[in-house]
């Protein structure tokens, strides 16, 4: 096309010269600046013709508004409104039908084809956060739906281990004078409930022992006397433990490692103990794992042990070389106990006895913790069959201490509540830069690399089924829920009206109010100017050569 | 004839009428009766005896107070003279004997004759039968369609019966029984039963009886999934039941539901002692008698109860100890609840002061099972061990100088008491008031060991009041003016003296003394003479706990060679090395957990896959073993998981009876250690904690 219309400007402005060479050349000379002049026009006429010619000007216009219904407006608020009601909530446009309200199918779409609208009422409960980033050049004026009943915000973890307890947390909005019962519902039976007191905001917390081990959904019900106000989906996964391997170097063998070393043999926990028989003479067990000699501690070696339990006289007589070693391997992850007459000064108390005394403290050591436990005699509490707190007391300690495991990926879905037919986004965090092979349900994904973090990946999906899906990184599985557009329904609609609200303060702070809009527009002159021109030049041409010239 | 026709009529018409009449109270009564007993089903009353109650307590109350059936001929014949005028007042004169009438009578009794059979003459007895059926049927009619006794009496038979059971019933038997005979001792009945839930005493003998509707090749029971008894052709099969557990029956291959077998268990007796306290301690001047109440409770009765009670006299090596049976005045035979006493004379039974009596409570219920109640003790204070030296004559004595003190006041007391007689009044008041000073300086003399200042308080805090005043200490003396702003609660002898516990008892003996001393001083040392032996007591126990005791040894050790010390030859010592791996062959409650996943799983509708399958089954086992010994927990579980392997669609129903179930089977979980999980691992993360430390060091 631009090779097309420099080519008709070249023939255009061959024809002047020719036409210029003609006039000049023509012996009779006399109004000759005119015929040039009217030549000139004629040629330049024709260009602009064919090539419009534009100009950008600036004019004030005053500004339109749209109307925009989200659920949860109240219908006092649609009847004043006069006129340009429209939703994007095919709900809302289905249930108010007669009240003459659009439905937008896109709404930026809408609002590019309508240049003039520079303002947008929402009502009801607003936009999620997403929707709201591309309104960013409008007026946002903002009229929220009253707070919703029901569970306002909740939280818990998606992820467990075996043994650990399931806790749910979350806020309750109850406007209600009757009170409401709110209810944990898993594996056919109701684990936990609580009454929610009338007229307000309430805090909850369940907390459960899951007994299953792989993936579950629980209920939260929400009763008000015998009706159901909601019941939400609580997915969540429990995955069986990863051993944790120990090193126990004991400067004599007592009851309390003992009683430990027997305690983590039977839960199937790979053990090395060591301990001193005489002047470098020591024996040892290898429990669930193979055995090496345990005389010199081998960087290497500790390199697969996550935790190192030591007496403080065991740790003074070790070597110069193997105290370093175990050093040196803390502050790269490795978890050490120390038992110990007392703990050290300025260190975080972790447990504590009833009088404030601390009986067990941590520090931080490089990448590792060093804990130090003054407790010599919990084989005691097995003896009295007390097995729960023995249990409870070591695997504290244990999960403190212990090398953390570095997985080769974790992932995080946004929004909170994944739901099917909408845009979400998955965020992966690898362990190398390499593009990462990502399936959802077999359907893979483009992933996207981070500009400035070269680990972190991005990619959008659209879920079509409700319920467990998997995720598939670098062919290693994982499940994600996926939740129905009508779950957590309060929630999302209370966070959608924050998001709202705080999108509109910020705009009031950094916008100023304008009822008139500047509009950049594009203006054409009109052709038949050009056209003009042309007939009159040409006329004149005609008229000169015909008439005047003939005299 | 035509004499006598009258007179027939008359004796046909009293019986017509008493039929009528017991006609009458009949319906009369059966409406009371049904209209109590649909009321009585209200309050749970066993409806076929308030009914019978009823019936007959209105029927009898009828004959009694309107004996109709008691009517002679001659009140009819009255009767007939006031209803019918034609009889003209002479009905009587038919039932005379004809050759005792004179002739005017015999002329009026012809004549009236004539007037026989009356006309209408049961009208007015029959209108009471229509009022009184009338009556019945509204009652049945309201017993019936008010849903009063349905509503009302199913509970109880739901509880007491197991009738209320619905089964299912494999379609090739048509009749069957259950006899169940309980044990003789229970002293229940044989009952049969037309289910086959089973819920029977222990050691009850179970009959069961089936009969098909064709003939089948094979009849068999299947108990705990693992028993298979083939039944003769009669259908008759009988055995003890002395385990919990559940049963099937089998018809040609054809299998029932599961059904049931409970136990009623039979406990031994419980025994619950009222009185006394375990530890009893008899002081001077107490009677030395022991009330002793025990209430027994068995479910089906004791058979024997006794006092098992042993005396231990003596001290030190020459202790020796009698044992002695005691039974119990009130006989127990077979009651299901008694309460025994008994009034243990210590005297009688040889105890002396300072001896220790030790009992329990026996008994026997009528299944032969023994039980026994716990050890209760009784030990009479002995005032010579009290009044001996033995204590104080070695070892650390604490309180040695105001010991002896307690000592002389009872000796004192008793010898005022002793001559009593002899001494003026005036004389015995006097001593009496004196020995009650000597009481309250050495109270004094004791409160000082507690930090008691004043001489009222008996252990109690002594006041520091702001407002104190002060004597003006010396200019210029730190020490004085120190004391002033001070609080001198922390004196550290007055502070490590005691031990809590001891300070405790310590007060208790100045309560003892503060008693002892108001009786003094009131002249009344007899009264006084127990709280000074108690104070006594008291205070050689605080003795004895304050001392620490070390028996002497002989032992000579050998001298340490300094210079030979670890210094041995270590090279034949070798280093012992353990090696074991722990079996994991058990992994039933790993199975049951994954399990409860994919049970949730099949929730949303995806079915079962081979692995899945074998997990279903592995649960179905653990729950047979379950439910081999807790049939009421486990068995609709086990039901319900079978259903579900063999169901195509799901019933949520069903899979969350089996998951709550397996829950309760796993029981509760202790817990385990588990590695935290980081983020994943980043060079940048890690270069730049290293450059972090590296700039540190």
């Amino acid at each position: 096309m631009m090779e097309f219309s420099y080519l008709i400007i070249i023939c255009c402005l061959a024809f002047a010269s020719f036409l210029l060479y003609k006039e000049i050349r023509r012996r009779d000379k006399s109004r000759l600046l005119w015929r040039i002049v009217a030549s000139m026009l004629m040629v330049g006429a024709f260009v602009f013709l064919m090539f419009p010619v534009r100009y950008n000007t600036k004019k004030n216009e005053p500004i339109h508004e749209l109307n925009l219904l989200t659920e949860g407006a109240s219908l006092e608020a649609i009847k004043a409104l006069k006129a340009n009601v429209y939703t994007l909530d095919s709900s809302v446009f289905l249930v108010n039908k007669k009240k003459k309200i659009t439905y937008l199918a896109d709404l930026t779409y809408h609002l590019k084809t309508h240049p003039d609208i520079r303002k947008i009422n929402i009502y009801g409960y607003g936009l999620a956060e997403q929707e709201l980033k591309t309104l960013a050049d409008y007026q946002i004026y903002f009229h929220p739906a009253v707070i919703p009943t029901g569970i306002l915000s909740v939280s818990w973890p998606k992820k467990l281990n075996i043994s650990e307890t399931f806790i749910i947390q979350g806020k309750f909005h109850n406007p209600t004078e009757k009170k409401i019962k709110l209810k944990l519902y898993g594996m056919g039976r109701s684990l936990d409930s609580l009454t929610v007191k009338t007229k307000g905001m309430n805090n909850f917390s369940f907390s459960t022992q899951p007994k299953h081990i792989g993936r579950a959904v629980f209920k939260l019900i929400a009763l008000q006397g015998n009706d159901t106000l909601s019941i939400d989906p609580v997915p969540f996964e429990i995955v069986s433990e990863k051993p944790i391997s120990v090193l126990i170097l004991a400067s004599f063998p007592d009851f309390e490692y003992k009683f430990l070393k027997q305690w983590l043999y039977e839960n199937h926990y790979p053990v090395a103990f060591r301990s001193q028989i005489s002047k470098n003479k020591y024996s040892t067990d290898f429990l669930n794992r193979k055995p090496v000699n345990l005389n010199r501690l081998n960087s290497p070696w500790l390199k697969d042990i996550d935790l190192v339990i030591i007496d403080e006289d065991e740790l003074r007589s070790l070597s110069l070389s193997d105290r370093a070693t175990v050093y040196r391997e803390v502050s790269n992850g490795m978890g050490l106990i120390i038992k110990a007459a007392k703990t050290g000064l300025g260190e975080q108390p972790l447990i504590s006895d009833s009088t404030g005394k601390t009986m067990v403290s941590i520090k931080l050591s490089g990448m590792g913790k060093i804990l130090t436990t003054t407790q010599s005699s919990t084989y005691q509490w097995q003896l009295v069959g007390n097995q729960m707190r023995y249990a409870k007391f070591w695997s504290h300690l244990f999960e403190k201490a212990s090398r953390k495991e570095i997985p080769f990926y974790s992932f995080e879905v946004t929004p909170k509540w994944p739901s099917v037919y909408e845009k979400s986004t998955i965020k992966i965090n690898l362990n190398d830069y390499k593009p990462p092979l990502v399936l959802i349900d077999s359907i893979p994904i483009s992933p996207r690399q981070n500009m400035e973090l070269p680990f972190l990946w991005d990619g959008y999906f659209w879920a079509a089924k409700p319920g467990w899906s998997t995720v598939s990184i670098n062919r290693k599985v994982t499940y994600l829920y996926h939740y129905k557009r009508t779950d957590w329904k309060a929630a999302k609609n209370f966070a959608k009206l924050n998001s709202t609200v705080n999108y509109e303060a910020r705009q009031r702070n950094s916008v100023v109010n304008f009822d008139e809009v500047e509009l950049h527009a594009e203006e054409e002159i009109s052709k038949w100017w050009f056209f003009g021109i042309f007939l009159l030049s040409i006329s004149y041409l005609w008229y000169e050569q015909r008439f005047l010239a003939n005299k | 004839m035509e004499e006598a026709e009258g007179n027939y009529w008359i004796t046909k018409f009293r019986f017509k009428l008493i039929v009528i009449y017991f006609l009458k109270i009949t319906l009369l009564s059966l409406a009371i009766g049904i209209l109590l007993t649909s009321m009585a089903t209200f309050v749970a009353v066993n409806s076929v005896m308030i009914f019978a109650v009823t019936f007959m307590t209105v029927f009898c109350g009828m004959l009694i107070f309107k004996p109709t059936w008691g009517v002679t001929k001659l009140e009819v014949a009255n009767y007939l003279n006031v209803a019918y005028p034609e009889l003209e007042e002479s009905a009587g004169l038919l039932l005379k004997p004809l050759q005792d009438l004179s002739l005017l009578e015999r002329f009026q009794r012809d004549k009236i004759n004539g007037a026989f059979p009356l006309p209408n003459s049961l009208k007015k007895a029959s209108k009471g039968i229509w009022v009184n059926l009338i009556l019945l049927i509204g009652v049945l009619i309201v017993h019936q369609f008010l849903p009063l006794n349905t509503l009302v009496s199913q509970p109880p038979a739901a509880l007491t019966n197991l009738n209320a059971v619905k089964e299912q019933l494999l379609p090739g038997i048509k009749d069957f029984n259950v006899q169940i005979l309980p044990p003789a001792y229970t002293g229940k009945k044989t009952r049969t039963q037309n289910q086959f839930t089973l819920k029977a005493e222990i050691g009850a003998q179970v009959v069961w009886r089936i009969e098909t509707t064709v003939a089948v090749k094979k009849l068999r029971l299947i108990f705990n999934d693992r028993e298979i008894i083939t039944l003769n052709e009669d259908g008759r099969f009988s055995r003890v039941i002395n385990q919990a557990g559940f049963y099937q029956i089998e018809l040609d291959g054809k299998k029932s539901d599961l059904y049931p077998i409970e136990i009623i268990p039979d406990l031994p007796v419980s025994i619950k002692i009222i009185a006394p306290t375990p530890y009893t301690t008899i002081d001077v001047g107490q009677v030395p008698k022991v009330n002793l109440a025990a209430l027994l409770k068995d479910d089906y009765g004791i058979s024997d109860a006794y006092i098992s009670a042993t005396l231990s006299s003596g001290k030190g090596e020459g202790v020796s100890f009698t044992e002695k049976k005691l039974s119990f005045n009130t006989d127990v035979n077979n009651k299901m609840a008694v309460r025994l006493t008994k009034i243990l004379d210590l005297t009688a039974l040889g105890m002396k002061p300072g001896d220790e009596l030790y009992f329990f409570i026996m008994a026997k219920d009528n299944h032969g099972q023994h039980s026994r109640s716990d050890v209760y003790m009784v030990t009479i204070v002995d005032t010579t061990e009290l009044m001996s030296m033995a204590g104080m004559a070695k070892g650390i004595d604490l309180v040695p100088a105001y010991f002896r003190s307690q000592r002389q006041i009872i000796i004192d007391t008793e010898k005022l008491l002793k001559e009593q007689g002899t001494l003026a009044l005036e004389e015995f008041k006097n001593r009496s008031n004196s020995l009650g000073m000597d009481q309250k300086l050495l109270r004094l003399r004791y409160g000082k060991f507690l930090g008691e200042e004043s001489e009222t308080a008996i252990g109690g805090e002594h006041d520091h009041e702001e407002g104190e005043e002060h004597t003006t200490a010396a200019f210029g003396d730190v020490k004085a003016l120190m004391d002033e702003y001070a609080h001198k609660h922390d004196i550290a002898e007055d502070a490590t003296f005691f031990e809590p516990e001891l300070k405790k008892q310590l007060k208790a003996v100045l309560n003892e003394m503060w008693s002892s001393e108001l009786r003094l001083r009131t002249y009344k040392p007899q009264e006084a003479l127990p709280y000074e032996y108690k104070a006594l007591r008291l205070l050689k126990d605080l003795q004895q706990k304050s001392r620490a005791y070390v028996a002497k040894t002989t032992l000579k050790t050998t001298k340490l060679k300094m210079e030979k010390r670890l210094s041995g030859e270590l090279t034949k010592i070798v280093q012992p090395t353990q090696h074991a791996t722990f079996e994991h062959t058990d992994r039933s409650i790993e199975e049951l957990k994954i399990l409860l996943s994919i049970l949730e799983y099949r929730k949303t509708g995806r079915a079962f896959n081979y692995g899945d399958r074998e997990l279903l089954r592995a649960g179905e086992k653990q729950l047979i073993i379950a439910a081999s010994t807790h049939p009421t927990s486990y068995l609709a579980a086990l039901k319900a998981i079978r259903k579900i392997s063999l169901a195509n669609n799901v019933n949520v129903a069903d899979i969350d009876i089996v998951q709550s179930t397996i829950q309760k089977l796993l029981g509760k979980e202790i817990s385990k250690p588990q590695a935290p999980v980081a983020s994943p691992e980043v060079n940048l993360y890690r270069s730049y904690f290293n450059h972090l430390q590296n700039a540190n060091q």
